[in-house]
């Protein structure tokens, strides 16, 4: 079942960068899916942080996406790798309490491939849910 | 700078589990830089603590807060109009921070949540290194500001061991000679000279071996 289909809460940020139109490409989305679905577009993945992650996932996040740049093409030369750096602590946080890591997801778009930012969430969303509702938000 | 890093989560579970309120404290000062016990980091273990709680159907309350340094009693203070809603601190300030709020709130079960390493500096973003053991009788106009006391894997005071290969230390090749950078610095700054004294064995009395040291300024004191 895809994760739109099984109900997850779904939380993405991601760089706006990728979408120059990101703002009015995002509201049909945001309209569709309500509270299924929070977009947080970022200046730069780079200003991604474990807090942001770690308060998603408390405020209801099943999963959360940070989408950054391809690797080698951030406008602020390592922003995405920053982003990496700081999923892989905070996984390693959320893996203390027993959450799944993999419930935060880097996601780097792919170079030459121009896509708008409701493109690479609906692809996203039609992703195999590899696990139910977080226990954070089940209880 | 006082550095320190967080318990693991594991341990810090077991402290606070009699416990239904808890308040996680941060410290404004060098766990703050060191990135172990700020603010930011007062809302990472909140929120790991928090969700831990609802995923496992405990209802605990978990509230923040940060004083710019857990080590004075002035800012301490700040704690007074809010701890009595609170049966356990959770302190994220360094051992120093956490006895001076025990002290201030003797009634107040407290414990920590970092394990306080060592005194450092900053040496890039996200590296601590320990350039101090705080000693008690700084030799560091004799070495060019390299403390072989700290920094010399041997400890050594009159010059290099001889193990150090390509300016590195033997027993660690990822730090440099101590040794290396006093005599280079020293020969940059035309002051060899200094190293012609011989210095007697540390006095680690001035360090340890009478319990906790103080320092007393009569000129400081109200």
């Amino acid at each position: 079942m895809d994760q739109k289909s099984a109900g997850l809460n779904v939380t993405i940020f991601f760089c706006q960068q990728l979408d120059p139109n990101q703002d009015v490409n995002r509201r049909g989305l945001e309209r569709e899916l309500g509270r299924q679905l929070r977009l947080f577009p970022l200046p730069c993945s780079g200003r991604i942080d474990s807090l942001h992650l770690m308060r998603a996932l408390e405020s209801g996040a099943d999963k959360v996406y940070v989408i950054t740049c391809p690797e080698g093409a951030c406008l602020y030369r390592e922003g995405n790798m920053r982003a990496k750096k700081r999923i892989a602590y905070t996984r390693k946080l959320i893996e203390e309490i027993g959450l799944e890591g993999e419930r935060i997801e880097l996601i780097a778009a792919t170079a030459g491939k121009p896509s708008t930012i409701d493109q690479l969430v609906r692809e996203l969303l039609a992703r195999e849910a590899s696990f139910g509702p977080s226990p954070v938000r089940a209880k | 700078m006082i550095t320190a890093e967080r318990k693991p989560i594991s341990e810090i579970k077991e402290m606070i589990a009699p416990y239904r309120k808890i308040l996680v404290v941060g410290c404004g000062s060098c766990v703050a830089e060191c990135a172990s016990g700020g603010e930011k980091e007062v809302g990472l273990l909140a929120s790991a603590i928090r969700m831990d709680a609802k995923a496992s159907g405990k209802d605990i309350e978990v509230k923040e807060m940060t004083l710019d340094r857990q080590c004075v009693y002035e800012f301490i203070d700040q704690l007074n109009d809010v701890i009595d809603q609170y049966e356990i601190i959770l302190s994220l300030g360094c051992g120093a921070g956490v006895q001076a709020v025990a002290e201030v709130f003797p009634k107040v079960h407290i414990v920590p949540a970092l394990n306080t390493t060592f005194i450092g500096q900053t040496k890039e973003a996200g590296l601590w290194i320990e350039n101090c053991r705080g000693c008690g009788d700084c030799k560091l106009g004799v070495f060019a500001a390299v403390c072989p006391v700290t920094r010399c894997a041997k400890g050594l005071f009159n010059g290099p061991c001889g193990g150090s290969r390509t300016d590195r230390c033997e027993v660690d090749p990822e730090v440099p000679c101590a040794w290396q950078l006093i005599v280079s610095r020293l020969q940059d700054r035309g002051r060899l000279d200094l190293l012609r004294k011989v210095h007697p064995p540390a006095d680690w009395s001035k360090q340890q071996g009478k319990g906790p040291r103080k320092i007393y300024r009569e000129d400081q004191r109200s």
